[in-house]
């Protein structure tokens, strides 16, 4: 019995921390803002590695800075010009990522919360 | 509303304090040539590990440096002589947590819910304040600081005479704090599709040119196309992406920053024009309000009356608990 659910486990485990490489859209909504910004990224995995770009739409795109992967967690970040976004984000289930966002400028500091879910058309 | 007022008298002249507190990194000695920004761009990049350039902030002034904008920071760099001044990191600092407690009470749905709402609940204030001051018209200051007659006359005088930019920044205040509903009936009331925000003009498809232009060429193409305005911001092109140019014309207070040009890096075709002219009834609205609110709208002038209404407020408040702790004699009971 006990090895049945650490192999079920272990098989949810892997198909959660499935290859992020595709295309990312969603929003993020800063603490204590009332807008929802949108959010695309066109994400390459290699190993642990994340790479690609990200931005507001499919025109507007940054690249990705020291992107990694740990398990089923993402972690990343942007500069687009004054802002600096670190986004730490987990698949909370296939084809689904969530997590945290930090902006930064030089004076300073928001939080909010990200939510992206892979788009069908890759 | 204390915390309002003080933290809205700093905010009122944030810039020039931003520059009191990096003295070093605000301004440069006038000497010769102005470099170019490949050159400055470099100079920055080369002292902070070969890191691109995201953006540039060109000087506004001949004796305030250009910054350059890395990964890691934003860099000051002397035009003249091409030295790297140093770099701000990113982070929150006393004048950005100062600005947190005027927006959000440096917290997030909850401050600012409360902040929206205390602002309505000051627009009461006033006007009940108004209600009260016009049977007696008191615009003088009587008997010692101590005594009830002082603080009440305090309370009468300074709230008069402060009334009107009272009403402004509150009133002001309440459309930024409930800015998603006055949108949207603003909308509502010029018949506008709310989701059109810019004017964007396209002008042409970018091209397949293999050359690629300079940072300071498009610059230049960007100022030809529209006279009298300065550039403040460039924008590198990323992922195949474009300049964007971002002027300013230094007689416009309400809209000046909202011009922008895009340009295709290959052959410096111009891909997109946002002008400040052509913004629609609601953005318009909102900007002027955000002038008003910021004391930007007429220069130094209206930012002091900001800076200095914001610092009555507190007093204000101040000078009405004590009448009202007088008046019911709270504390003798206690």
């Amino acid at each position: 019995m006990n090895r049945t659910v650490a192999v079920v486990t272990m098989l949810v485990t892997s198909a959660m921390a499935s290859d992020l490489t595709g295309k990312w859209s969603g929003t993020f909504k800063v603490d204590g803002g009332d807008h929802t910004v949108p959010q695309l990224f066109i994400l390459k995995q290699q190993g642990k590695t994340l790479s690609g770009s990200g931005g507001p739409n499919a025109s507007e795109q940054y690249p990705i800075e020291n992107g990694r992967i740990d398990g089923d967690e993402a972690r990343f970040e942007l500069t687009t010009g004054e802002w600096k976004f670190t986004y730490a984000l987990k698949q909370t289930a296939p084809g689904a990522l969530n997590g945290t966002l930090k902006l930064q400028s030089v004076n300073d500091s928001r939080n909010a919360k990200v939510s992206l879910t892979r788009s069908k058309a890759n | 509303m204390v915390i309002l007022g003080i933290t809205g008298s700093v905010i009122a002249f944030e810039p020039e304090l931003d520059r009191l507190l990096h003295p070093h990194l605000s301004r440069v000695k006038l000497g010769g040539t102005t470099l170019s920004l490949v050159e400055i761009g470099e100079a920055a990049s080369k002292k902070y590990s070969g890191e691109p350039v995201v953006a540039y902030l060109p000087s506004s002034s001949p004796d305030v440096p250009t910054e350059v904008i890395l990964s890691s920071g934003v860099v000051s760099v002397n035009q003249y002589r091409g030295e790297v001044l140093g770099l701000r990191t990113r982070g929150q600092t006393l004048l950005g947590f100062i600005r947190a407690l005027h927006v959000r009470l440096a917290t997030g749905v909850i401050g600012r819910n409360i902040l929206r709402w205390s602002a309505l609940a000051m627009l009461i204030s006033l006007a009940s304040g108004l209600c009260l001051w016009w049977p007696r018209q008191r615009i003088r200051i009587r008997g010692p600081w101590w005594s009830r007659l002082f603080w009440s006359d305090l309370h009468n005088s300074f709230g008069i005479f402060s009334l009107l930019p009272f009403l402004l920044f509150t009133a002001t205040g309440i459309v930024i704090g409930f800015e998603d509903e006055a949108s949207s009936l603003l909308d509502k009331m010029h018949v506008t599709n709310p989701v059109h925000y810019s004017q964007t003009q396209p002008r042409s498809e970018p091209s397949q040119a293999s050359t690629e232009l300079t940072p300071d060429q498009a610059i230049a193409i960007a100022t030809a196309q529209l006279p009298g305005a300065l550039p403040y911001r460039l924008q590198m092109p990323r992922y195949g992406g474009l300049y964007i140019v971002s002027l300013a014309y230094s007689d416009n207070r309400i809209a000046a920053e909202r011009n922008s040009i895009s340009l295709d890096p290959r052959d410096g075709r111009i891909v997109a024009v946002n002008q400040s002219a052509n913004l629609t009834a609601r953005e318009r609205f909102m900007a002027t309000n955000e002038a008003i609110h910021t004391g930007n709208i007429l220069g130094m002038p209206t930012r002091i009356i900001a800076a200095v209404a914001s610092i009555f407020l507190p007093l204000q408040v101040v000078s009405g608990l004590l009448i009202w702790i007088r008046r019911t004699n709270i504390l003798q009971r206690v």
